[in-house]
């Protein structure tokens, strides 16, 4: 029986990735992932406004270009705008300035004129709609100087001008002794392990509805009766779960191939050269490995990774005997496609409670959540990153995640027996209830 | 040998089964007939073990059938019972696995079915892709391919037309000499007739008729009388023991309630003209059948 156990739970498996559907829906994940990565590149090949330089011309009656420029330069690096705008001193007048903007969308005209109250003054000239950047760019640059101008006015020198407009440090000092200051760690923590949920999440999704599809097509062809009748139905339904289970991951393990595919394309596409571009992904990795490291998530990662993974695979194969299950009641696709709502439905309430984790810190709802079979692997898992269970806490999730997984094999078997040789909807909430007494 | 003993089968509260027995001995082919719903599927079903019979027991060579025997049972279900997503290769190499045989020998038996059935250019397509009676010959193949000891045949020949029901039938004659216990159900009474030695006929779960095919239709009373030639048909009708005159296109059927009034009807006989046949013959198997269930039979 080992034989077609494996046998069949190979051609169920085969029956999933040795299509032509597996192959192009992959290939277009691939596209899609390279897509996403370098989305901002797709726009740029696109083109549009976004990409002319704007020319900011400044007519200064206040005498203080010399400290407006460097700091436009600032404010448009830290922008990330700096290649967008080019600045230039005129001393032309206004009126021959505001003239020569017509039709002219990338020149912009900033007067900056003194004011009695309130030392300074700007005036924006421009042909067309001036964009928010634009108008946050100047209005930065000219508040900046205006504080240095003010605190000139008052009489301080340069250092204490310096010190005055310098940012304050804050250091966080903790007095428990036994708390480690993790400061940021709980952001990057969780957006790691969003990282890691958000594709299961998608997974689950496609588990259940192939496990309906493929059992609700054998049932409907009554190929089920002449392989029950060669197979015992634990056989079978082992196969089944089996099956799913080693697609998801399998699947899963794609899905982290074209992410580090993606990642090489934007490094490509970036103009590195194809020689660089080892060294620039490492140096990009780098990056984000090294604030992962730094804020002590890598440690944390790896530290729970053995059981993540356990619990992933746990709920990849509960996810599989329920969606068994219910495609056993069923007698048609459709009615399993109503049928599976509530599971997609259980998945979506995990997935929110992990995001909502790091908004409700130390929630006592999210964190008994994270005991609940189902709901465990989306939710324990980021508390543990976000340091809000122990590596203690998630093992009892996987505890009792364990044991549930063997209670609804045990007891859905008995059930699947009956459904995948039942073609009546009549009386099936009782035939159903029924099984569950036969052994 | 299979041997059904006092079985009946319960769904809820309505009795599906009701105390049937019989027995198929190797080498030969039985008919479980009925009409639809009659029972017949519930007993196949119990027969190859998915379902328990709620009393009796059923053995195969005197052992119960469980998963340890049913690697030598063929079963061919009335509908088509066929993956259709996969090809005709496919298709066998699977069920043939599940009979626990290995891809090497499935792959030699299905050569030389295909070449049999003259379908030899399918064994790559997609079974979605044939016609109605050659996935019918697929699923002769599938209920074949392990040689099986015990085969059941429900509804063997729907969908085929007469050149391939003779090719099934000389392939089941074939299981038959090979020494495999062969259960056949078939609306078509001529196909029964043409195999069965045995027969049980099912109304409502219930044995109604079963014994020798040949011995059922000599204890079966009525007899029928086939005349070609001038005859007064009305008197004919008058006379004793004559049940019913049917007067076709090339003789006359008088059928009559028992043999002891054919020499009544040759009296009326005598006196016509130009006669070239009065022969007397037992009932088909439909009649006996048609009265036996007491309602026409569907086709």
């Amino acid at each position: 029986m080992k034989n077609k156990l494996k046998f069949l739970t190979k051609q169920s498996l085969d029956k999933k990735i040795k299509t032509k559907w597996f192959k192009g829906v992959n290939i277009l994940l691939l596209v899609l992932f390279v897509l996403i990565m370098n989305i901002d590149r797709v726009i740029a090949v696109f083109g549009g406004d976004f990409e002319n330089q704007i020319t900011v011309y400044v007519k200064d009656d206040v005498n203080i270009y010399d400290s407006f420029a460097p700091a436009f330069e600032e404010v448009a690096g830290s922008l990330g705008e700096a290649k967008n705008f080019k600045l230039e001193k005129t001393e032309e007048d206004i009126e021959s300035l505001k003239s020569s903007l017509e039709n002219e969308k990338e020149k912009i005209v900033v007067h900056i004129l003194p004011d009695e109250q309130n030392y300074m003054k700007a005036q924006i000239f421009s042909y067309d709609e001036v964009g928010t950047i634009t108008t946050q760019l100047i209005s930065m640059s000219v508040n900046s100087v205006k504080s240095s101008v003010a605190a000139s006015a008052s009489g301080l020198s340069n250092e204490q001008i310096l010190a005055l407009t310098s940012p304050v440090e804050i250091e966080t000092i903790l007095t428990n002794p036994d708390v480690e200051n993790k400061e940021g760690q709980d952001i990057v923590a969780a957006g790691v392990m969003l990282v890691f949920i958000l594709p299961c999440f998608f997974l689950i999704i496609m588990l259940v509805q192939m496990i309906g599809a493929e059992v609700n097509d054998e049932k409907s062809t009554r190929s089920m009766e002449i392989i029950i009748s060669n197979v015992p139905p634990k056989v079978h339904f082992l196969s089944k779960i089996f099956a799913s289970t080693a697609f998801v991951v399998l699947q899963g393990l794609l899905l982290v191939l074209y992410g580090g595919i993606a990642l090489i394309v934007r490094n490509v596409l970036g103009g590195a050269g194809l020689a660089a571009v080892s060294g620039e992904v490492t140096g990009q990795l780098g990056e984000i490995l090294s604030l992962v490291k730094d804020t002590g998530v890598f440690s944390l990662l790896l530290q729970g990774l053995p059981i993540i993974l356990v619990l992933f695979i746990l709920s990849f194969i509960a996810y599989a005997i329920v969606a068994g299950v219910l495609a056993s009641m069923t007698t048609s696709i459709e009615d399993f496609q109503q049928l599976q709502t509530p599971i997609m439905l259980i998945i979506l309430v995990g997935y929110y409670l992990a995001i909502m984790a790091v908004q409700f810190d130390g929630s006592l709802f999210i964190e008994i959540a994270s005991y609940i079979p189902m709901l465990s692997f989306l939710v324990s898992p980021v508390l543990f990153m976000l340091g809000q269970i122990s590596i203690w806490q998630m093992l009892l999730s996987t505890g009792i995640m364990t044991v549930f997984t063997w209670f609804i094999f045990r007891y859905g078997l008995r059930i699947y027996k009956v459904g995948i040789l039942n073609y009546s909807s009549s009386k099936l909430w009782k035939k159903m209830f029924k099984s569950l007494k036969q052994k | 040998m299979l041997k059904v003993e006092h079985v009946t089968k319960y769904y809820g509260e309505n009795k599906a089964v009701d105390d049937l027995s019989f027995q198929v001995e190797d080498g030969k082919i039985f008919g479980l007939l009925g009409v639809n719903g009659a029972g017949k599927t519930t007993t196949f079903r119990m027969i190859i073990g998915l379902l328990e019979p709620t009393e009796g027991k059923i053995t195969l060579d005197g052992k119960p059938i469980d998963y340890s025997v049913t690697d030598t049972i063929g079963f061919l279900t009335e509908e088509r019972s066929l993956l259709t997503k996969l090809t005709v290769k496919e298709q066998i190499i699977y069920y043939g696995t599940l009979k626990g045989m290995n891809e090497k020998e499935i792959l030699k038996r299905l050569d030389e079915w295909l070449e049999r059935f003259h379908i030899k250019e399918y064994k790559d397509r997609k079974i979605k892709e044939l016609s109605k009676g050659n996935q019918q010959k697929v699923q002769f193949i599938s209920a074949v391919i392990n040689n099986p000891k015990l085969l059941i045949l429900d509804e063997p020949f729907s969908g085929l037309d007469p050149i391939n029901v003779e090719m099934f039938m000389e392939a089941i004659r074939e299981f038959k000499k090979r020494g495999s216990s062969i259960i056949f159900s078939s609306h078509r009474m001529e196909h029964v007739e043409m195999f069965c030695e045995n027969l049980v006929i099912l109304v409502k779960g219930k044995s109604v008729l079963e014994g020798e095919l040949k011995q059922i239709k000599k204890d079966y009373r009525k007899k029928n009388i086939h005349i070609k030639g001038n005859v007064d048909l009305d008197a004919l009708r008058k006379t004793k023991g004559v049940l019913e005159v049917i007067e076709n296109a090339s003789e006359i059927i008088v059928k009559i309630e028992e043999d002891s009034y054919i020499e009544k009807v040759f009296d009326v006989v005598k006196k016509g003209s130009d006669i070239t046949e009065f022969s007397v013959e037992d009932p088909t198997l439909n009649e006996i059948f048609l009265s036996k269930v007491g309602e026409t039979y569907e086709k």
